[in-house]
Formats: structure tokens, C-alpha cells, sequence
């Protein structure tokens, strides 16, 4: 599938902001045996004084941006071309047993972006909590194949959990969205993730978009009118990461495209930075994913 | 450790004689022991551990007799004074410990045993030659992991033992650190087991603390006991302080020698040290918020600009440093840094990362990492360490559970255990066990099991007899050219109770000096900051803006508190004098002055003076009354302690304790002016000790700034207030008063006051050091010599307002005293502190914020 991804995200200041240095998770890279980026380009205004690309530790796009001249406003502009292929998925019954996944994940001797450990342990946003993982318990007894129990994960945080915009907020830790059974893609993955890893099975988060338009005669899919947000569970050595979105209950499949990869939110956050002023300031996101037609 | 010394044959040791008698005769170790005996008569070692001093037999060993004899020749009585001058030392030296888990994160005193350890030079030696290869280790395991990969591509460390640390920092992967090493200062927890040898029990290398405290322990029992220090060939440290800052100075290449010490800030545990060890050095203490990375180079802002700096001492946790490429959330951080540290503008010492090697979990790899690394064990062993993320030493912990401590493979807390983990195998309840087996199965990569350390015990003096208690020693190593070099001495830490587990400064643990005594003399390496030998370098230009900015401020709270004491003064002494009431127009007058600089309170009606004086010295809820102020001013100090003498800080301390001091419930007048005497002395000696202690350079002129600002508008006040025509009967000789010239008026008009000489005085003089002339032309000095003056361009503008003003002073006559001219004058000097303020402090910021720009 051929996807042309706009997204905007500007920054208005309501005093002029003088120097602020950011670092941007916006581009979005080849990912093996799921998509290929055909082109991206990044509109900056202002101008930066300073710009650099470079790759981070997990594989993602990374820009450094520096901007040294008064001024009120931000905009950065991402588009890009990306051709998703959808790769199928493994057979659920046939993937390794819970107990086996956990074992492996300790045993692998990978620390590459790639590695299962690094989606082992908790992380910023995702501390372990013991409710969650009593509750992801239930799903994955240790003798089960655990792709199996993973799409019934899936399957309870889409039938248990409220999709609710507002309910929540970027900070909003896993214990809460849980409390609350409600959120947006982000904390329905966080809590995925920390039930995951609290009984020992690697899982980690990943930022992109999903299509906007669906294909005739289907649904509109929740979080298509803004950055996306869903889970890879690991699945033992061969059969690797395998993409789970909980917000509409499907596997990862060509709706799906990625932006950026980590252990939590706070390793993906589309913009980090800091300014130092005496005003507010106010940003807005607008994302737009239509697909080529051949 | 018995072996060795057996090795060793008997000594005299010549040196001590001189202490014990006066005349050549020899004395043999008989009588030392003798001596000794009535120190150590009722000493009782713990049955199955080793006693530092005492050997099994109950005999003090050979290195400690000495000095027992030399303790004992003292007498009890002369001891007990002598460490009380030493808690006295660090009490005046204001050693701080902040204490987390108090109310109000209060500052505790610190808490020396008078005792030191005594460790003898070969034994030391031992002990430094282990530390020194396994700093060696460690800095390749550290190449290693944010390089090539190779230990855990090759399976001798699992990468969930890597990938568990929160300290393994991954924007820092693949980055090679300017100058080439990670590790530039290590240190080691280390203990003594039953057996006589070393254990490391812990390694320090994110950003090691207590190097400071134990120059100061140093310095304090050196104090005591200075006679025997230098009779027993005590090994200096101070070498060791040149040898950290020459390796550090090498790292720079601006050339003009500038290293930065990054702290958090003062609400951080060990800021006292940071503060002291940047004094010592001769460091610039910065925060995050004063460095700013420019293109791919770090800079600090200070009072000339951006001025580049390439070297940190870093003092702040890894993860904290940049809130762009690592925490997010971090404020205390240089946005940028990173990337600054990926170019290769800047080193760090320790480089960003280094945190992964306390890992508990290492420990566990560490043996077969030595093996392969040198081909041969480690020469000094550590605490044994089982990582559960392994099924065979998982199986192992559970089966000796008795036998071991349970802890926390990566620091984070284990849940449902208690404490969060670090607990005793043997003292886990049957509800503990079931979580912790549940733990294991799920995820036993989190937790390790560690042998108990057995710790040996060394005396402390209780104020009567010597009793044995557990220690833990952190020795210090610092990278050079020529490899790694060991403080001789460290950091040493008591534990209150006979059970050693977790002695920390946190839960008030004790700590002592530690003595390493030489075979031969030791030169004479002077340890004290004011010596030559370690060189205070700091050009005029580093001053950071955000300390001229509290300098500046230190100096009109300083001030204004001083005016309002004298203020009070008047006040109780008008009473005093005259028998005026409170309703008397002078004292209104008075009492305005003080109500417009908030240090009255408002729910104070129709008092006496002398009550309205007793408020305004201590009532803490008004704003402008002086314990509001004194505390105003310490909070400045506090966080540029690095630039105070020990004394002058001293002096704030004393004077707050003096502000606090309770007074009588109903107070006389005697009793106020009493307490604004007191205060006015302290702070006049504050004053002193300031100009005396202080480098004449960029920092004491904001200082004087900052004075002589406030100086020149309360005087502008008194003036207009007591000098004004038909001001009420005695207006004139309460101004000579609160201008504090009253002598320099007698002595000059033989006469009564007289409006025309009295304002000459207090507002023109150019001569008496209370007059407003005086502050501007002090103030107009100051700034012509402030650094970053382009001396080419047009004077700025607050050259141009002291201009206008001594242009005025000098023009002026008695009769210009209009209520217009004091206006004048006043919005002069509040616009020029202002000026001040946005060209050196803020830096054409206004008032703000740091917000998060991160979604």
C-alpha cells in the first residue's frame, strides 16, 4: 500500500521565544519486511540556524534543530512517501510458549536496537505496576503460545477500555489509564506494555500513523486524524516483534505506518525541547494519511 | 591481612617519642602498650569479627600502638577537649549533610568519630593495587558497552544484564568520549572481612561523593590531633586533589583553564561538598542553567558574555544532563548537551553512562570479565553476587536464601519486598518468600543475591571509652597520565548500630578520617585551600551571571537588614531618652519608614515603640522584618558557598542564629536594642570578613554593588524623611543616627544639628563612607571595571545614570533638598539597579520560565 503522510505541528508563542534547541522524531525510515520511505522532506519556519539528521539508538529518524532568532511561532512540516507491504501473521498456535519467550528473552545475547532485552525492563513512562500484570496475568498462562494470549490481551483492553480523547493526557502514567479503563492509543499500548513486562515478556511501543480513508465498506479506524500509537510484543527469536494495535483490535497490517520505535513513549516523542520564556505557548497537530492510488 | 604484617619486621617508631617525652630516651613498645592499656582496658571485640585495632588475641596490633600511646599520654580529659575543637571545626566550616527525608529537607552538622582508622602502608598498598586494576577493568567494560559490543555479543554478559540498568544510556552508544576515557574518578565501597582481606562491597562511578567530606574530615582531626598525625607518618591527600584537577586542566583546550563543577543545585544531598570541592579546586560551581551549548561547544553565561568551556566535573546524574536526548523531564540539564558531547566540544568526568557499572547485576560478570580481559582472577575480590536472570543461580539464591541478601539488580525498588529489596534472606516472613519466588519466575532479572558481608569493626570514642563498631571505606582513585592514582586516605563511614547492612550518611551514620601511615616521613604537603600549592585561578571573566546576580543580592539584603536594625535602634532609644510615646510625630515618622519596606505588621495598633521595635526584629510572618531579610540574604549565600570564605559564611549563619534566638515574652526596650546591637556586630563582621576573604575581583564588586545600591536609597529615605523642613524636634540627631554618623558630625561641627551641615553630611560628603556621595562614586568604580565593557562604544546606560549622579551630588547645596530631588534620585538608582540586573544577570531575558516544548 502507497501512502502519502502530511502532518503539521506548530508551536505558537505568546512572547517571542528566542533560542530553542529541539530534537524531532518525525521522519520516518525504512523498517525490513513492513515499509520503505520513497521520499520525506521537513519544512522548518522559521528558518533553523542549525539542522542535523541522524538515526537514534533504536533506528529512528532523528533531526537536532536549533533556532537563535526571536520568534512567535513554530512550524515544522513533515511529508513523506512511504510503500507499506503487509507481511502475515504468524500462525498464533504455532508461536513459542509464554514460559519459553520469557527464558529466551534473558538468555539472547543481542543488545542492538532491535534486542528483545531492551523491552524487557520498566522504563520512564511505563513502571511496572502490580494491578496490571495480575490483570495481563489471566491471558498468559505459561504453557500457552504467546502470540495466542497476546491478541487476547489485545482483545480485552479493546473491549474493557473506553477510547475517550480528553480523558487522559500525554504524562497520564499506565496505573491511571488502567484505573480509569479509558485513554487514547497512547495508554491502551502503555498498558499493554506493562502487563507485558511485568510477567517478564518483552514489549515495546511504537509511534506512526494508520489511513485515514478507509477502504470502501469498512469502519473508520480510531486515531487516524492524528499520530498513532500501538504495541510489538516479542515473540521468541524467529518469529521477532509482532505489531498489536489495541485501539481497534487488529494486528499490525498495511494500515499501519511507522514513524519511530522505543521502550515507551519518551523514547518516541515526536518533539523534545525546552524554551525559556515568560509566556504561554500553544500547539497544534494535524496529520493527513491518504493512500496513492496506483 | 595478619600475614602481611607478620611479614613486617618489629619497629620503633622515633617519631612518637617526641610526643610522649621530652627527652631523647627510647621507649620501648612495652611501655606503649602500658600506655595504651588504659585506653583500651575494657575494649571488647565482637565474637567472629575482626577488629581493625585489636588482633584475636585481644593485643593491639603493632600500627595502632603509637598512636594509642600517644592518646593516652594526652589523658581523657585533654582528649575529650580536643575533639570537641574538632566538631567545633566543622561546625564553624558550616559541613553540611541535606537530609531527604527530613521536614523541610532540613541541613544536618555533620557527625565525626574522633577516631580515625588507622591503616598501615603495606596493607594499603594491597588495597590500592586491587582498586587500581579494577578501575582498569571497569573503564574497558565501559569502552566495551557503549562500543564494540563485544562482551555481550560474546556471551559474557547477558544483554539483559546490560539493558536492565537505567544507567545504560542509549543516545550514548557509539560515542567515543573526548580525551578518550569514560572513567576519570572511581571510587570503591569497600570492607574488611573475617578472613583480613579487602572486599570491594560496592563501586562508585556515576559521580562519586565524599572526596570533600573527607578532606574535611581531614582538616578537623588533623586539628585535633596535630602532633600525632605528624608523628605517625600520615600520608597527605592533597596530592591527590592536584593530580584530579592536573589530568582535568589537560582536557581543556580554550586554553585559559576554566573546569566546571555541574551540581544540581543546593537541594542536593552533598551540595556542601560540591561547593568545597570547587573552592578547593579552584572550579567554577555551575548549575544547568548557567552553561548553554552553542553550535557543538559548551558554554557558561557569565557577567561577560558566553564565555566557552570544555571540561565538567559532573556532579549531576547522568540521565538529568540533558533534557533532549535523555530524562525530558530533566531541569537541571543543558539542553544540547549530548550532542555537544558527540561532536566532541566537551569532556566529562565522569563521561555520561558511566552509572551502568553500579549495577549489582555487573558484579555477577565481573570475575569471568577479569579472566578474559587480564587472564587472570581479579586481585581483589568483591562481595559474591548470584544474578537471578540466570535459571541455574536463580535456583541457587532460592536454595541458600538463609545464607544471602536478596537486592535490587538494577537499584530500582523490588515490589512487594521489604524496603523495596536489600533485605536478609534469612529475615523474609513466608509471605515475603512467596513474592519473591513469584518475583524470580517472572522476572528474575531484576533481582540478585548477594554473600553477607561480615565487616570488620574499628573504635570510636563515645566521650568515655573506645567501643568497636562496623565501617565501610570509600577510597578514591583519580585518572592521570600516568594511570590511575589513589587518594591516600578516604572516606570512612560508621554504622550506629553492631549490624554493618546499609551504613549510609542518610540514616546518621558516623565517619571518621582515615590514616595511612607511611614507613619513612612524609614531605610536608599542606592540605589548607589558602596554601599555593593548589592555585585558585579564576579570571574576572568567569563570574556566572546567576552568582553576580546573588552576590548582588546578598549585598542589599545584608544592607537592608542592617538599615532596618538601625531603624529599630532609634526607635527603642528614642523611647528611652525622651520618654516619647508611640504617638509621637518623630517616632511616627520612624515607624513610616519602616512600614513602607513591609517590616511592620499591620495587626500592631497603637503599640508601644518598643514593641513595634521587638516585631520588626523578629516577627518571621512580615515580610520585610529582619528574620525575613537574614533569611533572604542566606538563601543567596547558599548557592554560591564556593565563593565565601568559611568565615563570612560563618557570619550568616551566626547572624541568623541570632535573629532566631528566642527573646523574653514581654520584652523590654533593653532587650531590643540589645538584639539589634548584637545583630548590627555580626554584621559588621560579616561585612569585614567579606572584603578581608574575598578576592577583590568580579564577585565581591557585584557584592559591593548590591550594598552600596541599598546603601544610597535607605539614606535617600532617612534624608528626606528626618531632614525635611519643620521635621519634628530631634528628626536630625535620629538621621545622624540611622546614617551611623553621628561621631563623624560631632567631632566635625561642635554645635547643635543644624539642617544644612547635617544633610552636607549624610548626603554629599564625598568623604564619609555613609553618605549617598559615597555610594555612587564606590558604585561608579565598580562598574567601569566590570568585564565586558567595550571600552570603543558609547558608555551603556548605567554608566550614563551614575554620570547624571555624581553630577548632581556634586552640584548639589542644602537648599536643593526638594521632596523633587529626592524622586529623582531614588528612580535613578532603582532604574540603575535594574540596568544591572538585565545586562550581567539576565542577559536581555526578562522574568521567566523553562517550559517543555516535548509531545
Amino acid at each position: 500500500m502507497l501512502y502519502d503522510i502530511r502532518q503539521t505541528t506548530t508551536y505558537s508563542y505568546q512572547v517571542p521565544v528566542r533560542v530553542v534547541r529541539q530534537v524531532l522524531r518525525m521522519t520516518p525510515v525504512d523498517r525490513i519486511g513492513h515499509q520503505h520511505v520513497i521520499a520525506h522532506i521537513l519544512d522548518i519556519d522559521p528558518d533553523p540556524a542549525e539542522l542535523e539528521h541522524g538515526i537514534d539508538f533504536f533506528g529512528n529518524g532523528l533531526t537536532w534543530l536549533t533556532l537563535d532568532q526571536p520568534h512567535d511561532h513554530l512550524s515544522l512540516t513533515t511529508r513523506s512517501r512511504v510503500d507499506v507491504t503487509s507481511t502475515a501473521l504468524p500462525d498464533p498456535a504455532e508461536t513459542l510458549l509464554v514460559d519459553d519467550v520469557r527464558a529466551a528473552a534473558l538468555e539472547e545475547a543481542d543488545l542492538g536496537p532491535d534486542a528483545a532485552a531492551h523491552g524487557l525492563f520498566p522504563s520512564r513512562a511505563v513502571p511496572l505496576d502490580a494491578d496490571i500484570t495480575e490483570w495481563t496475568a489471566t491471558s498468559f498462562r505459561g504453557d500457552r503460545p504467546v502470540l495466542e494470549a497476546g491478541l487476547e490481551l489485545m482483545h480485552r483492553v479493546y473491549e474493557d477500555f473506553t477510547y475517550e480523547p480528553g480523558a487522559t493526557h500525554v504524562a497520564t502514567p499506565p496505573h491511571e489509564a488502567f484505573a480509569a479503563r479509558a485513554g487514547v492509543c497512547q495508554d491502551f499500548a502503555q498498558v499493554m506494555i506493562a502487563g507485558l513486562r511485568g510477567l517478564g515478556l518483552p514489549a515495546r511501543y511504537v509511534s506512526g500513523y494508520l489511513r485515514t480513508i478507509p477502504p470502501e465498506g469498512q469502519p473508520r479506524l480510531e486515531g487516524a486524524d492524528a499520530t498513532h500509537a500501538w504495541v510489538e510484543i516479542w515473540c521468541g527469536p524467529e518469529a521477532g516483534w509482532i505489531g498489536l494495535d489495541p485501539t481497534n483490535d487488529i494486528a499490525v497490517g498495511d494500515d499501519h505506518i511507522i514513524l519511530a520505535v522505543g521502550r515507551d513513549y519518551a523514547d518516541v516523542a515526536p518533539v523534545d525541547g525546552v524554551i525559556v520564556t515568560s509566556g504561554d505557548h500553544r500547539l497544534s497537530v494535524g496529520v493527513d494519511v491518504a493512500p496513492v492510488v496506483r | 591481612m595478619d600475614g602481611i604484617a607478620a611479614d613486617i619486621p618489629p619497629k620503633t617508631h622515633p617519631a612518637v617519642e617526641g610526643v610522649i617525652v621530652s627527652g631523647a630516651e627510647q621507649r620501648s613498645e612495652v611501655f606503649e602498650r602500658a600506655a595504651a592499656e588504659s585506653l583500651i582496658g575494657g575494649y571488647r571485640t565482637l565474637p567472629g569479627i575482626r577488629d581493625e585495632m585489636m588482633d584475636q588475641d585481644g593485643q593491639p596490633r603493632r600500627h595502632w600502638m603509637p598512636f594509642l600511646a600517644a592518646l593516652a599520654e594526652l589523658g581523657s580529659e585533654e582528649l575529650r577537649r580536643r575533639f570537641s575543637a574538632a566538631d567545633r571545626y566543622l561546625r564553624d566550616s558550616g559541613v553540611f549533610y541535606r537530609v531527604y527525608d527530613d521536614t523541610g529537607g532540613g541541613e544536618r552538622p555533620w557527625s565525626l568519630s574522633h577516631m580515625p582508622l588507622l591503616i598501615e602502608d603495606a596493607d594499603w598498598q594491597v588495597l590500592s593495587a586491587g582498586l587500581i586494576e579494577r578501575a582498569e577493568l571497569l573503564e574497558v567494560v565501559l569502552q566495551d558497552l557503549y562500543g564494540a559490543g563485544h562482551l555481550v555479543a560474546d556471551g559474557d554478559l547477558p544483554a539483559a544484564a546490560v539493558a536492565g540498568s537505567p544507567e545504560f544510556l542509549r543516545p550514548l552508544v557509539g560515542i567515543k568520549p573526548e580525551g578518550g576515557r569514560f572513567l576519570r574518578v572511581y571510587a570503591a565501597d569497600v570492607g574488611r572481612g573475617p578472613d583480613g582481606r579487602w572486599w570491594v562491597l560496592a563501586d562508585r562511578t556515576q559521580a562519586p561523593s565524599g572526596a570533600g567530606y573527607a578532606l574535611e574530615n581531614r582538616l578537623a582531626s588533623t586539628r585535633a590531633l596535630p602532633d600525632v598525625s605528624r608523628n605517625l607518618n600520615m600520608q597527605r591527600v592533597a596530592s591527590f586533589f592536584q593530580a584530579l584537577r592536573t589530568s582535568l586542566m589537560k582536557l581543556d583546550r580554550t586554553g585559559e583553564g576554566r573546569i566546571g563543577l555541574l551540581s544540581p543545585g543546593p537541594l542536593n544531598e552533598t551540595y556542601f561538598e560540591h561547593a568545597l570541592l570547587a573552592r578547593y579546586l579552584g572550579f567554577l560551581l555551575v548549575e544547568g542553567e548557567d552553561l548553554t551549548v552553542r553550535g557543538d561547544t559548551l558554554h557558561v553565561r557569565t557577567v561577560a558574555g558566553l564565555r566557552r568551556i570544555d571540561v565538567l566535573l559532573r556532579r549531576l546524574d547522568a540521565d538529568f544532563a540533558d533534557p533532549l536526548e535523555l530524562n525530558s523531564g530533566s531541569r537541571l540539564g543543558v539542553p544540547g548537551l549530548v550532542q555537544a558531547v558527540r561532536m566532541g566540544g566537551v569532556s566529562l568526568a565522569n563521561a555520561l553512562g558511566t552509572g551502568i557499572i553500579e549495577a549489582p547485576a555487573l558484579l555477577a560478570f565481573l570475575p569471568r570479565i577479569a579472566t578474559r580481559v587480564f587472564g587472570r582472577p581479579l586481585k581483589l575480590p568483591h562481595v559474591a553476587t548470584w544474578w537471578c536472570g540466570q535459571p541455574a543461580e536463580r535456583a541457587q539464591v532460592m536454595e541458600h536464601l538463609d545464607e544471602l541478601v536478596i537486592s535490587s539488580a538494577f537499584g530500582r525498588a523490588l515490589p512487594g519486598l521489604p524496603d523495596g529489596g536489600s533485605v536478609l534472606g534469612a529475615d523474609l516472613t513466608a509471605i515475603d518468600r512467596r513474592r519473591l519466588s513469584t518475583l524470580l519466575a517472572r522476572r528474575g532479572g531484576d533481582v540478585v543475591g548477594q554473600d553477607i558481608a561480615r565487616l570488620s569493626t574499628t573504635p570510636v570514642w563515645t566521650g568515655e571509652k573506645l567501643t568497636p563498631r562496623p565501617f565501610m571505606l570509600r577510597v578514591f582513585l583519580a585518572a592521570t597520565e600516568k594511570g590511575w592514582t589513589v587518594m591516600p586516605g578516604g572516606f570512612c563511614r560508621i554504622s550506629s548500630a553492631p549490624d554493618a547492612r546499609a551504613v549510609s550518611m542518610q540514616k546518621g551514620d558516623r565517619s571518621a578520617d582515615v590514616w595511612v601511615l607511611a614507613e619513612a616521613e612524609v614531605a610536608d604537603t599542606t592540605l589548607l585551600p589558602s596554601s599555593a600549592n593548589v592555585k585558585v585561578r579564576r579570571s574576572s571573566g568567569t563570574l556566572p551571571s546567576r552568582a553576580a546576580d546573588n552576590l548582588f543580592w546578598l549585598g542589599r539584603y545584608v544592607e537592608r537588614a542592617e538599615a532596618t536594625l538601625r531603624l529599630s535602634r532609634v526607635l527603642v532609644g528614642r523611647l528611652a531618652e525622651s520618654g516619647d510615646s508611640g504617638t509621637s510625630p518623630l517616632v511616627t515618622r520612624l515607624l513610616g519608614l519602616l512600614g513602607a519596606w513591609g517590616a511592620m505588621p499591620r495587626d500592631l495598633a497603637r503599640a508601644t515603640p518598643a514593641r513595634y521595635a521587638v516585631a520588626v526584629l523578629t516577627r518571621r510572618d512580615v515580610p520585610g522584618a529582619l528574620p525575613q531579610l537574614v533569611q533572604a540574604a542566606r538563601a543567596s549565600a547558599s548557592v554560591i558557598r564556593d565563593r565565601f570564605s568559611p568565615d563570612a559564611w560563618r557570619a550568616l549563619v551566626d547572624l541568623e542564629a541570632c535573629v532566631d534566638a528566642p527573646i523574653p515574652s514581654a520584652p523590654s526596650e533593653a532587650d531590643a536594642a540589645e538584639r539589634a546591637d548584637a545583630a548590627l556586630r555580626i554584621i559588621a563582621a560579616f561585612y569585614g570578613l567579606a572584603s578581608e576573604n574575598m578576592n577583590r575581583l568580579t564577585g565581591w564588586r557585584f557584592l559591593e554593588l548590591g550594598r552600596r545600591t541599598e546603601r544610597a536609597i535607605g539614606t535617600l529615605r532617612f534624608a528626606r524623611t528626618f531632614g525635611e523642613m519643620g521635621a519634628p524636634l530631634g528628626s536630625l540627631d535620629a538621621l545622624l543616627q540611622v546614617a551611623d554618623s553621628l561621631i563623624t558630625y560631632r567631632t566635625r561641627y561642635v554645635m547643635m544639628e543644624a539642617r544644612g551641615p547635617v544633610l552636607d553630611l549624610v548626603l554629599l560628603d564625598p568623604d564619609n563612607p555613609r553618605s549617598v556621595a559615597f555610594q555612587v562614586h564606590r558604585m561608579a568604580n565598580h562598574l567601569k571595571v566590570l568585564p565586558g565593557r567595550d571600552q570603543d562604544a558609547p558608555p551603556p546606560l548605567w554608566e550614563r545614570l551614575v554620570a547624571r549622579m555624581q553630577a548632581e551630588l556634586a552640584a548639589s547645596t542644602a537648599e536643593s533638598f526638594e521632596p523633587a530631588w529626592f524622586d529623582a534620585m531614588e528612580k535613578m538608582l532603582m532604574e540603575l539597579s535594574d540596568e544591572i540586573a538585565a545586562h550581567y544577570f539576565l542577559q536581555g531575558h526578562s522574568p521567566e520560565m523553562t517550559h517543555s516544548l516535548s509531545m
